[in-house]
């Protein structure tokens, strides 16, 4: 175990990393908010081959319905990303500091204002942009996109297969598709 | 007034730092997983732009919540085995970061480093020290996590479904 680390401990990298997280509060947060997204995307990706492999789903709506947790996965991963490094901000971190803890007293004020930038980052990211923003934006950009590419010569010849992977359609989708393409938004 | 708001300010900040002492890893893990199990239902549920039955919304509500205590009580559990282990072979002297070692040689630290121990640079290497700890168990939890995706979602794919049966009378799964 103690060879695997050691490299690691001792590596220029890891050191010159280790000295911007000590130094700089905002780094220190950009970077639990990349290690967070980083975590959306590998799951967006384990869900993306799980829906291409999944026999549930019928073949002809496979593709689109792993496109879309693609596609997801992507919009996701950005907006956190631009919201979160905003947030982590000096600038932004330093009204809100004083806005919040003007008076208090703090055993280690260094220390606090570290996690501070770093729990609102995550909640703006991983809270409010990834549970709140992106759900509601993707159901009107999913309809933009079926409308752009799906629909080019009117809704007599629309592609029946993204009607049913969209909350367009006159029926509601099956739960099981429904709980499928969820996941693309949750 | 004003008392009150001094009051509710250090209330705040009293749980800021009792919360800061898990580490950013798990800071993150508890925000997410708050996140999932709180908001993500409401946001299904109440969604203005989408027009499913309320039983298929009920039904991808309930996968949040599920997802969210499998999830945690995962990392948890994990990562608690895993910073034990670590902070055990850092006890016998077995990690030893680089910045540690020349900040030994130079006596030079870094300045949260010294204000955290106010000055006494006798404590400054082993706050050094633990905040280098500290970030290697952050990135290594990390590494872990996503390793664990896996078996979790894999996991909540099968107990969700049986939750959702028990809690949700379904009129419109043809």
């Amino acid at each position: 175990m103690t060879n695997l680390i050691t490299p690691i401990t001792n590596s220029k990298i890891f050191n010159n990393h280790l000295k911007r997280v000590i130094n700089d509060d905002a780094f220190a947060a950009k970077t639990i908010v990349v290690c967070s997204v980083l975590k959306d995307v590998f799951a967006y990706s384990v869900r993306y081959e799980t829906t291409m492999n999944n026999k549930k789903i019928p073949e002809k709506r496979r593709p689109f319905v792993a496109a879309m947790d693609l596609a997801s996965g992507v919009v996701t991963a950005i907006a956190q990303i631009s919201v979160g490094f905003a947030i982590a901000s000096p600038k932004v971190q330093n009204k809100l500091w004083n806005a919040i803890f003007k008076d208090a007293q703090f055993k280690n004020i260094a220390m606090a204002k570290k996690s501070f930038a770093t729990i609102l980052a995550l909640i703006g990211s991983g809270v409010i942009t990834e549970r709140i923003l992106v759900p509601l934006l993707a159901t009107p950009l999913a309809a933009m996109v079926e409308k752009k590419f799906f629909k080019k010569d009117g809704s007599a010849h629309s592609n029946p297969q993204l009607n049913q992977n969209t909350h367009k359609s006159k029926k509601s989708m099956n739960i099981d598709t429904f709980i499928f393409t969820s996941d693309v938004k949750y | 007034m004003r008392i009150s708001q001094i009051r509710f300010n250090q209330k705040m900040a009293n749980s800021l730092e009792k919360f800061s002492s898990q580490g950013g890893e798990k800071i993150a893990n508890y925000i997410n997983a708050g996140g999932k199990f709180a908001i993500a239902p409401l946001v299904i549920m109440y969604n203005p732009f989408t027009k499913e039955s309320k039983e298929n919304k009920k039904w991808a509500a309930i996968k949040q919540p599920v997802e969210a205590v499998i999830t945690i009580a995962a990392q948890i559990a994990s990562l608690g085995l895993l910073f034990k282990g670590i902070d055990k072979l850092a006890a016998k002297g077995k990690i030893k970061f680089k910045l540690v070692e020349e900040a030994k040689k130079t006596g030079v630290f870094p300045e949260s480093v010294i204000n955290a121990v106010k000055g006494d640079k006798t404590k400054a290497v082993d706050e050094l020290n633990k905040v280098c700890l500290d970030v290697f168990k952050d990135r290594i939890g990390t590494l872990l996590t996503i390793a664990l995706y896996v078996p979790i979602l894999a996991i909540s794919n099968r107990v969700f479904p049986k939750v959702a049966d028990l809690l949700v009378k379904d009129n419109d799964n043809d």
